[in-house]
């Protein structure tokens, strides 16, 4: 097993669509930050315009850690659908190749082969996550420092600076959950539909469902705390007034067990399932 | 123990693949497949691997070596973004072996692949390729080497030396060989024996020059002088300049050769011509 996972991260690394996948998010993250800062102060003062003529706030609100919540909201989409095409990639140009006949020629077993894949994306996904956070961080808080933060959740909430940058790492862990599970659900569509494009397809539409759902606000309390698309949002009860800190333990634990659910299914497909 | 399979049948849905198929490999022996392009070879062979489980039947082979079968299926599956020596690398870790680059070299060069290569495998030709999914079928000592179409796409140099290359590797390492292929030639050239699969069934089986003769209501004479022959004439043949085609049974050949040689006509080679539609549809 070992040794699979090590052949699997070798892979990775000498496949050239992995860096142009690592491109194409720091890519997004560069538009979202310049149209920031062309843009950021001007939809800043349509939001706050009515509260500028009753408060005063001090300091600029355009400021890194608004930039952060902003790369948040825009890469909580992106960013699952470049992993979801890279993940799917790592297995079906196997398919495709005629590697995944060669390997299963040799003495591997076929769970141990699909495990290490499922373990090798986990781990890429946490650390491009990780990179992310890091850059998007770094980036802003470079070009636009830092400062208090306003985000709009129904009402306005104003978070302290210090206290802003504690939630935006915590939304960015909730963050490698919730892209984890994407992940895993798109290796798992792999395993199942084998080609490509119909994989890439697939991944989409389960993505672009999946933020229509989110958005649903239905009275129903095994959608909103069991069912997927609502727990993949909570990194923004974060950045409410009160953090409801058991809820999203609570709805890390139910996406994990999806995740699992999920991975578990891949594998005893492609376990199950001839080769060829 | 040899390398069997016995009563094998594989239906996909309506379609029969595989009915009640039944072979055998000694070790130090190479086996022949012959059968057109879907008469159930690559399904056969796949079956072997365990890739695809069989309705029935079963496949018997040595099982106490980590590895007791290596081989091809259908095309040399390699990393194209790696070079050879990476993915040596890549199919031995996978499998627990530690070799050096070294000893990867050796591997390469056992199967006359040029060691100073260092660009990806997607450059590489297809007989290239497949002396690299040979060293790669290899790798961990097998009893048994599966090639699936080791010929295909291989021009007359590159079918040569993969001839060559399973020869010397069945002479040296005494390991059994089973080849599918739908090209007679070159199956027979190298085969001890052959089976003939056609849809999904064995139909014909023998010692390799046994199954060509009975097969061969023809054969090809050439010679320089050949179109100038007497003897020929009685025996209906096709006379041309430089060969000649004559239908006769098998053990007439030497007599007419014989006859040949008495008129000073020199015989550069007399080549059986099988009758596929013969070796591939009538059961024996």
């Amino acid at each position: 097993m070992r040794h699979l996972l090590g052949v699997e991260i070798y892979k990775l690394v000498k496949q050239s669509k992995t860096y142009y996948g690592l491109f194409a998010i720091f890519f997004i993250e560069f538009l979202v930050v310049l149209a920031a800062y062309y843009q950021g102060n001007d939809i800043l003062d349509l939001l706050l315009v009515n509260l500028k003529d009753s408060f005063y706030f001090q300091g600029s609100l355009l400021n890194g850690n608004l930039i952060i919540y902003l790369l948040l909201n825009m890469l909580w989409f992106h960013l699952p659908l470049i992993l979801m095409i890279l993940v799917a990639g790592t297995l079906t140009s196997e398919f495709k190749d005629g590697t995944l006949q060669s390997v299963m020629l040799q003495p591997v077993a076929k769970w141990k082969f699909i495990l290490s894949k499922y373990c090798v994306v986990i781990l890429f996904t946490l650390l491009t996550v990780l990179l992310t956070a890091i850059t998007c961080i770094a980036v802003a808080y470079i070009i636009f420092g830092q400062g208090d933060l306003v985000v709009y959740l129904g009402t306005l909430n104003f978070i302290e600076s210090s206290m802003a940058q504690q939630k935006l790492i915590y939304a960015f862990v909730f963050g490698g959950v919730s892209m984890v599970f994407f992940a895993v659900v798109s290796l798992t569509l792999a395993v199942v539909l084998k080609e490509a494009t119909k994989t890439w397809i697939v991944a989409a539409l389960f993505l672009i469902v999946n933020n229509v759902l989110m958005k649903f606000e239905l009275e129903s309390y095994f959608y909103n705390y069991w069912f997927f698309p609502k727990l993949n949002n909570s990194w923004q009860l974060f950045f409410y007034t009160e953090v409801p800190m058991e809820l999203i333990v609570q709805n890390a634990l139910v996406l994990i067990g999806y995740t699992v659910i999920f991975m578990l299914i891949g594998m005893a497909l492609f376990v199950k399932r001839d080769v060829g | 123990m040899n390398l069997s399979v016995k009563d094998i049948s594989k239906r996909y849905g309506k379609v029969t693949a595989l009915n009640a198929v039944s072979l055998h490999c000694q070790k130090g022996e190479i086996v022949g497949l012959l059968g057109r392009n879907g008469a159930g070879k690559t399904t056969l062979f796949k079956i072997l691997f365990g890739l695809v489980k069989p309705d029935s039947g079963q496949v018997d082979f040595e099982r106490s070596k980590q590895k007791s079968l290596g081989g091809i299926i259908e095309k040399p599956g390699l990393y194209g973004y790696l070079n050879a020596l990476e993915n040596m690398k890549v199919f031995s870790r996978m499998q627990g072996l530690q070799l050096t680059d070294q000893e990867i070299k050796l591997n390469l060069e056992r199967v006359g692949l040029p060691i100073e290569r260092n660009d990806r495998v997607q450059n590489y030709s297809m007989g290239m390729k497949q002396r690299l999914a040979i060293a790669i079928a290899l790798l961990n000592h097998p009893n048994y080497l599966v090639l699936d179409e080791p010929f295909s796409g291989l021009d007359p140099i590159g079918i040569k030396a993969i001839s060559s290359l399973i020869l010397d590797l069945v002479s040296k390492d005494k390991i059994g060989v089973l080849i599918a292929s739908h090209l007679v030639d070159q199956v027979s050239a190298i085969s001890d024996r052959i089976y003939v699969i056609n849809n999904g069934e064995i139909i014909n089986s023998g010692e390799t020059q046994q199954l060509i003769r009975d097969h061969s209501p023809f054969y090809t004479l050439y010679g320089s002088n050949i179109g100038e022959s007497q003897c020929l004439k009685k025996y209906q043949a096709k006379l041309f300049p430089t060969k000649a085609i004559v239908q006769v049974e098998s053990h007439k050949i030497v007599e007419i050769l014989k006859e040949l040689q008495h008129e000073n006509i020199e015989i550069t080679s007399c080549v059986p011509e099988v009758d596929f539609e013969k070796l591939f549809d009538i059961k024996a």
